[in-house]
């Protein structure tokens, strides 16, 4: 057998196989549905064994796969889903849950009672461009300066978007925890 | 700085994507600023909460086999090219 390939093979294995959850974590997010993630994260992976030798060692090797996960997306899937509405990112308003549990529940334990797929469904729920920023950086925990390349925006842009998503997450599952009894609403 | 600054840099704060200087002007702050501490505080059991919640979601036991499976067959079908 090839050595080359099979040191191709293993250097695959050790390092890129490990994010297979990050590169299925990420194909959820955009396709929005399990079936969809395993299709997109598996042609992802072949892709990127096949171009394993574009991969710089010593880079992020996540940052990689997750740049190949979403070419894959917008070359060959996004096309047949329904585009979301489009929002306008600059007249989102300005908001924090923070004043609302102030008084009541500082430290925010009421976020240790949302589960996992309440969770994943209000990011789900996110615009495209919201979506991708919080998962990058808060599942995936890349910096600024990987995301901006990754999306290929600039970090100024990563950093507003991060920030209204982040908001906007906020507030759904601040009013989720309310609907649920978690927390009192604020009286008026 | 003031608490208004200060909020508007929480999540650069707590993502370490501030300089140094920067990062201690707000630690300063904070240092002085009950509240502030208190928000900063909780946007951070937010952030962490996403950290965790989003690490529960794996990728199925199915798709690591298929994907396993699938890098056997292209190094295999590539021998035999060669
Ligand atoms: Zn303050």
């Amino acid at each position: 057998m090839d050595s080359s390939a099979d040191e191709k093979r293993r250097s695959f294995e050790a390092e890129a196989l490990p994010h297979l959850d990050a590169v299925y974590r990420f194909a959820r997010s955009l396709t929005r549905d399990a079936q969809r993630a395993e299709d997109l994260a598996q042609e992802a992976m072949l892709k990127a064994y096949r171009s394993w030798h574009q991969y710089r060692p010593g880079t992020n090797a996540r940052a990689w796969l997750l740049t190949i996960v979403r070419n894959t997306f917008i070359n060959q899937y996004r096309r047949q889903q329904h585009e979301g509405t489009s929002v306008d990112l600059g007249e989102m308003e300005s908001y924090t849950a923070f004043p609302e549990v102030q008084e009541r529940d500082p430290e925010g334990k009421f976020f240790d009672r949302i589960v996992d797929e309440e969770v994943l469904r209000a990011i789900e729920e996110l615009p495209e461009e919201f979506r991708e920023v919080v998962v990058l950086s808060d599942l995936e925990d890349l910096s600024y300066a990987e995301i901006a390349e990754l999306l290929g925006v600039p970090v100024g842009t990563v950093k507003s978007r991060l920030f209204r998503a982040r908001q906007a997450l906020q507030r759904k599952l601040y009013e989720y925890a309310v609907e649920m009894g978690y927390i009192k609403a604020r009286a008026k | 700085m003031n608490c208004h600054e200060a909020a508007a840099r929480v999540y650069e704060y707590l993502d370490r994507e501030l300089t140094p200087e920067v990062a201690l002007e707000i630690e300063r702050h904070l240092e002085a600023c009950p509240a502030c501490y208190d928000h900063f505080e909780f946007q951070r059991a937010f952030l962490e909460l996403l950290a965790r919640r989003g690490a529960a979601i794996r990728a199925p036991e199915e798709l690591r086999r298929r994907v396993e499976e699938l890098l056997h067959k292209d190094q295999a079908r590539r021998n035999t090219a060669e």
